[in-house]
């Protein structure tokens, strides 16, 4: 169970927040782009990028789906959680060695599905990376 | 309100949830009625309903529900 939070349903309340800071390192873009088979040149080839107009590589979007998994599985709900739905907009690139905060707010509970609404905000110092909105069941 | 402006707000959420666009609820309908409607379903179709109703079902009120004319029966006592 590592460190997986335990929350009991009855202690997850609408309006708690949660978040974390990450980086995307360029070992983890390299594991991605194996496990996906994504090799676009947008996410591996600065020139490439530079090219399109960006700054530097750009980091996948399913990394940062990737954050909000670890934000369901380990944090909220945490250890009894199933993920049942995501929608999210990526509104800016992130670049790889960028340092990104993850912002997750319970917006609402269902006492009688035991399902939970986040809002989630990835940022960066200066912009808005990604919005989301989650569902999850809590099946403790 | 009353049952009939209970169907014509539930029918979009039922279509919305199952992905299909010609669904016609009928009091005796169930989830035997409709492709799809699993737990998993159920679930958003919970959510979706007491989101658009504003109103907070309990799981044993769920839980006895055994076709949608139940289900809008029950909606009508909440909005009362």
């Amino acid at each position: 169970m590592d460190d997986c939070r335990a929350a009991r349903w009855e202690d997850i309340l609408p309006g708690q927040q949660h978040s974390f800071e990450f980086v995307i390192s360029a070992e983890e873009m390299a594991g991605f782009a194996a496990l996906s088979g994504d090799r676009n040149p947008l996410h591996r080839d600065p020139a490439f990028a530079a090219a399109k107009g960006f700054a530097g590589v750009v980091v996948y979007g399913g990394l940062l789906v990737a954050k909000i998994s670890r934000l369901i599985g380990m944090i909220v709900p945490g250890l009894h959680a199933v993920w049942t739905g995501l929608d999210i907009q990526f509104r800016n690139p992130l670049l790889v060695g960028e340092t990104a905060t993850l912002i997750a707010e319970v917006t609402r509970t269902s006492d009688s599905t035991r399902q939970i609404g986040l809002k989630i905000r990835i940022l960066a110092p200066d912009r808005v990376i990604a919005l989301a909105k989650a569902d999850a069941l809590h099946t403790g | 309100m009353d049952s009939g402006g209970i169907y014509q707000r539930l029918t979009p959420l039922f279509c919305e949830t199952f992905d299909n666009d010609d669904i016609v609820l009928r009091p005796e309908m169930t989830a035997e009625d409709v492709d799809g409607w699993d737990s998993f379903s159920h679930i958003r179709l919970v959510v979706a309903v007491e989101t658009e109703f504003n109103v907070s079902l309990t799981a044993s009120e769920v839980a006895a529900l055994k076709n949608v004319g139940e289900f809008v029966a029950l909606l009508t006592r909440k909005l009362s």
